[in-house]
């Protein structure tokens, strides 16, 4: 569905806010997504997907990186531009247990969805959590609350986040995580060491994000593949195969 | 004023509404699509291309996008012809719109098996044959590059089912035409092109191709001229009918194809960006042939052959 933008601002380095108005038409999870088509049909051809950092009456937030030509693109666009949704889709972050003890760990741009998770887990569930938040250095800090770490030590702890989050998880911790590939997977060998629970969203290529052009993948541990637009984007760790990763 | 223009194609004892078909590969099994578009608007879909067996596929990285395009080797995932008959089926049976199965196999009798099984079917109103996969019994060269491999396939393919069969070609051969002939005088019912282009991304940081499968199959826009161009071809050397399939993406395209030969069209990767597609594009030929007083669309199938 075409909407219209109501704000895309540079927050931090090369990190941008977009809010588009909100139809009311649909309820959003955190961690679900929606796949923007950035442009007219041809170029860029695929839609992105991005998750949703913050869902309110009044919008639908999303905050992405420009990584790309698609992204760069999306970053010249205009309030009153109309930008084209298909959404929301997958399945976001699951029940939370409240006898848990909640950690939210998330690197670079994907800790966009924990500022919605955030949200709803202090207005819905009214349960504390702790958060801790990577990034490579101070310049791409753009949220305002969790410990954070920075990998050139420019700001807070120096190192990555799972270090910084080592000490924190025991075997009550319940850990929502959505980074880098390579930071959800020291996660994971982590979370089996420590024996914790762990919903974990992942990031794919993806050309429909309607599960049907198989795209997506990921190996499971079954020897399987799961499609991270439908079957995810959020899994449990200890389906994944981590070593295909 | 749009109402009064004649969509409506027949291929052999078939009669479509419309001319417009789902791609296979393209539109899953059908149903996944039933919260975006009404299926019964459509002319047909081609259903995921169905194995004797189970396939898991290829591993991942799968995709890539390409200017304009996308480059693919998702190696076939399907849920085999035996769970397509009794899980998927039973989903889309009732709709009324034609059903298509694409199958592919690694060798004849691998076809053969499908194509008897899928016989059985009131649901499944065609057949049409992916002869872009490798045989194995023939050293692993492709089958549709080959005229007497084609035409041997749709021989014995002919020959195990009463529905129509149409062929599915190979855009990466020498002479498209010599294959569609053969495909012809083999008794295939129509043929369809064309599959995807192969192509390859290397990630240049890894210093490796970039898919796991190494090449992929290029489709989308960006190869929209490549498809007509070889229909236009086609459609002077053969009688059969002609569906013409590759990088379609508005009507205008479509119309193009359709011009250059084709009876039917397929929609492809467009299905992945816009999933309600196929009902545009629909849409938009009926206009344009409003427009242009064209009373039926089969007016204009080969007419850019006149020139």
């Amino acid at each position: 569905m075409e909407l219209k933008i109501l704000e895309n601002i540079e927050i931090a380095s090369n990190i941008y806010s977009l809010k588009i108005d909100n139809p009311a038409l649909f309820d959003v999870v955190p961690g679900q997504f929606f796949m923007v088509k950035i442009n007219g049909f041809d170029y860029p051809l695929l839609r992105r997907p991005f998750s949703v950092a913050s869902f309110e009456d009044d919008h639908i937030g999303i905050i992405y990186k420009v990584v790309g030509e698609g992204t760069k693109i999306l970053s010249d666009k205009k309030p009153g531009d109309f930008i084209d949704l298909l959404g929301p889709l997958g399945n976001g972050f699951g029940d939370v247990e409240k006898d848990k003890k909640i950690l939210l760990v998330g690197g670079g741009i994907g800790i966009a969805p924990f500022i919605y998770l955030k949200n709803v887990l202090e207005n819905d569930y009214k349960i504390s959590y702790k958060a801790f938040f990577g990034f490579n250095t101070k310049d791409e800090i753009y949220i305002d609350f969790g410990e954070i770490a920075t990998i050139d030590g420019s700001y807070g702890f120096e190192g990555n986040v799972v270090d910084m989050v080592e000490n924190e998880i025991d075997n009550n911790s319940l850990i929502f995580a959505c980074g880098p590939t390579i930071m959800l997977k020291r996660l994971a060998y982590l979370c089996y060491e420590k024996n914790c629970d762990m919903q974990v969203s992942l990031e794919s290529r993806m050309a429909c994000g309607i599960g049907v052009c198989l795209g997506c993948v990921i190996e499971t541990n079954d020897k399987d593949f799961k499609r991270v637009c439908v079957d995810g984007p959020v899994f449990d760790y200890k389906d994944i195969a981590w070593q295909t990763l | 004023m749009a109402n009064s223009v004649n969509m409506s194609v027949k291929l052999s004892n078939i009669i479509f509404k419309n001319p417009i078909l789902a791609a296979s590969g393209t539109f899953g099994y059908g149903f996944e699509y039933q919260k975006y578009l009404d299926l019964n608007m459509l002319g047909g879909f081609i259903v995921k291309g169905l194995s004797v067996k189970e396939k898991k596929g290829n591993k991942p990285p799968r995709i890539v996008e390409t200017p304009c395009g996308m480059l693919n080797a998702i190696g076939l995932q399907n849920v085999g012809v035996d769970r397509f008959v009794n899980e998927k089926l039973p989903e889309i049976k009732d709709l009324n719109t034609h059903i298509i199965a694409n199958i592919y196999g690694s060798k004849e009798a691998e076809f053969v098996e499908i194509a008897e099984k899928l016989d059985l079917e009131k649901a499944v109103s065609a057949i049409e044959v992916n002869v872009s996969c490798p045989n194995v019994s023939k050293g692993g060269a492709l089958f549709g590059k080959n005229p007497d491999s084609v035409f041997n396939l749709t021989k014995l393919i002919k020959s195990s089912t009463k529905k129509p069969v149409i062929v599915k070609l190979t855009p990466n051969v020498e002479d498209i035409s010599l294959i569609a002939e053969a495909a012809e005088s083999a008794g295939a019912d129509a043929v369809s092109l064309i599959n995807t282009i192969t192509g390859m991304v290397i990630d240049i940081k890894a210093k490796k191709p970039f898919l796991a499968n190494k090449t992929g199959g290029l489709s989308g826009p960006a190869i929209y001229p490549v498809g007509v161009r070889m229909v236009y071809e086609v459609y002077e050397k053969i009688n059969i009918p002609i569906i013409g399939v590759g990088g379609i993406y508005n009507s205008d395209v479509a119309i193009q194809y359709i011009m250059a030969g084709a009876s039917l069209i397929e929609i492809g990767t467009a299905n992945f960006i816009n999933p309600d597609i196929t009902v545009k594009i629909i849409k938009g030929m009926r206009e344009f042939l409003s427009r242009e007083n064209i009373q039926s669309v089969s007016d204009i199938v080969g007419a850019a052959h006149s020139m």
